[in-house]
């Protein structure tokens, strides 16, 4: 499957992420080259794997008893909010700061 | 005696027992190391000097009046890979997004380690996000390797595995989501263990690909990266994936008898892409089982020649939901002047991943998209499942299973670093026990006539890690491989 410029451009939008010309050009060659090594996948035949027989990782592991583990809904202590603000770029008072997004 | 900093942690944690050394010459030692060193090594992000000896005092102090608990890691500093959080101190994952970031806590791993006495030296480079098999993806510089500085020390744990390997560290940890731990463990010398899935807490492990990542140990002996597994091993109410099953006795197991076990040699793993003089000390090594009284059995893996597509379809894809939060609101580097939300945040994504992590941002967003979905991220995931099943069918036949960590020897510096695909094909034999979820380990078997280490690996079924390292220690004792001279 060809991938080009317009439709790698849709994707970095989708990503949050823009390219310069130039590296689009030389990102666009790399990713056609590993979408074109992905379709070896489909020679394999998984008629015998449903997309219900496809396990998370844990259950993989540890067994298909193995459920989602659940806890108490108590009260815990977290961060406070003062240490949580001391990595942000930006922030006022006890919240984080964003450029507008109402105009 | 030789010198402290070539010692492995059990003739350390001797020294300090009884009195021989104390914790802060100990730490001087490897401190010195490090400024003798790291110029041309380039392991380290940070290094914590000044409270890594002001702890090392304070052992000291607890020894000398006897209040010191007797922990399984009392006074031995240790080497973490940067995408570790460690509380108040600087965590960076190699990224210039993260370049200033101050976690503030600790990742369970870094509580465990420091309730059984472990010292801080600092934190390791790697590749970014550790995406990467090469250490060449760090945002800030690369890191050699100890037996030729011209080469790379493999990836993603790069940093860890060379300061482990060069003396900088007596033991470090690292994390492997496609082989990031063992095979910088092969390229530099040293042992490596990616634990199964789920039996290492991954909080406060900065997630890459969330089904696959696992937080190991690197040393210089199977027995020491036994002792580190068994201090950090076991399950946290802090990770819902971390297994509840209790944890063995690592150490204490590792000297069983090792005759009669069935070790199977997957044939798809001794294929054409195998450098010959890898494969001729693997020969000589998997003999040496058949010594040691372990039969050998041909199995298959036929899924093999799959696993690079399929790992590079679901580690991206998860890569690209998990480093969503990079935004520029809560913590990280933000774009300077955006004037609105949108472009902040592609300002500041754009400026601050690398290359590499943009590529896996984009493959992973595109096999997640309509359309493609089914095509790629599905597919893969079903034949993820077959290959789950080779292994279970493996299993039935064999105890544990052997086979190189790497097709080829360490590269140079910027050998494939324009290539991405050929830099993917690297991790053909180790990315198959990430998809599994099985435990793998890379011990050295040999060097090449150029003097570059080759590794051997291990595989077992899941959480058999005692039985993985029991044969891995036997193994190691009866290579006993002869190091050359290290290249600094």
């Amino acid at each position: 499957m060809p991938i080009d410029t317009r439709e790698v451009e849709k994707i970095a939008e989708l990503a949050h992420l823009k390219f310069d010309p130039q590296e689009l050009e030389r990102f666009v060659g790399h990713f056609q080259q590993i979408l074109e090594y992905f379709t070896q996948l489909e020679t394999v035949s998984t008629g015998a794997v449903s997309t219900e027989n496809v396990q998370y990782a844990h259950q993989a592991v540890e067994g298909k008893n193995r459920g989602t583990p659940m806890r108490e809904d108590e009260v815990r202590s977290s961060l406070p909010v003062a240490t949580a603000l001391d990595n942000a770029p930006e922030s006022s008072e006890d919240h984080f700061q964003v450029p507008p997004v109402i105009e | 005696m030789s010198e402290i900093h070539h010692l492995s942690i059990k003739q350390l944690r001797d020294l300090i027992q009884r009195r021989d050394a104390s914790v802060t010459e100990i730490t001087e030692s490897f401190l010195n190391r490090i400024r003798q060193c790291d110029d041309k090594i380039k392991a380290f992000l940070t290094v914590q000097e000044e409270p890594a000896l002001a702890q090392a005092a304070q052992l000291d102090r607890q020894l000398a009046s006897g209040e010191s608990k007797n922990g399984l890691l009392t006074g031995i500093p240790l080497a973490i890979k940067d995408n570790i959080v460690t509380q108040g101190v600087r965590t960076t994952c190699a990224s210039r997004i993260l370049e200033d970031y101050i976690p503030p806590y600790d990742a369970t791993v870094m509580s465990r380690l420091k309730e059984s006495g472990a010292i801080l030296l600092g934190k390791t480079n790697c590749d970014e996000f550790a995406m990467g098999s090469s250490t060449e993806n760090s945002a800030f510089f690369p890191t050699r390797n100890p037996w030729d500085l011209e080469r790379v020390p493999g990836g993603s744990s790069g940093g860890s595995a060379a300061a482990v390997a060069v003396g900088e560290a007596p033991g470090a940890l690292g994390s492997d989501t496609g082989g990031s731990i063992r095979q910088p463990a092969a390229f530099c010398g040293t042992v490596g263990l990616k634990p199964t899935y789920g039996r290492v807490s991954r909080y406060g492990l900065v997630a890459f690909a969330s089904s696959l990542d696992q937080i190991g140990p690197v040393g210089n002996s199977v027995s020491d990266v036994a002792l580190l597994l068994q201090a950090i091993a076991g399950s946290d109410p802090q990770d819902s994936t971390s297994a509840a099953r209790p944890v063995e006795d690592y150490l204490g197991e590792i000297n069983q008898e090792v005759k009669g076990l069935k070790i199977g040699v997957p044939k798809e793993w001794f294929g054409s892409g195998l450098d010959g003089q890898i494969e001729q000390s693997l020969r000589a090594a998997i003999k040496k089982l058949e010594g040691l009284g372990c039969s050998l059995l041909e199995v298959s893996m036929p899924q093999t020649e799959y696993a690079i597509s399929t790992y590079y379809v679901i580690a991206p894809a998860e890569a690209s939901s998990n480093l969503a939060r990079y935004d520029g609101v809560r913590y990280g580097h933000r774009s300077a002047d955006q004037t609105d939300l949108d472009s902040m945040f592609k300002s500041t994504r754009s400026e601050g991943f690398g290359e590499e992590v943009k590529r896996r941002i984009m493959i992973g967003t595109y096999v997640l998209s309509a359309g493609y979905y089914d095509a790629y991220f599905i597919k893969a995931s079903k034949v993820r499942t077959l290959l789950r099943n080779d292994y279970h069918e493996a299993f039935k036949k064999v105890d544990l299973l052997v086979g190189p960590t790497t097709p080829s020897l360490p590269f140079k510096i910027g050998e494939k670093k324009t290539d991405p695909l050929e830099m993917y094909l690297m991790d053909i034999y180790t990315v198959t026990a990430n998809l599994a979820g099985i435990p793998g380990l890379s011990l050295p078997c040999g060097f090449s006539q150029e003097g570059l280490p080759i590794g051997l690996q291990l595989q077992a079924p899941y959480f058999q890690e005692a039985r993985l390292l029991n044969l891995g220690h036997a193994l190691e004792q009866e290579l006993n491989v002869q190091k050359p001279k290290l290249a600094v």
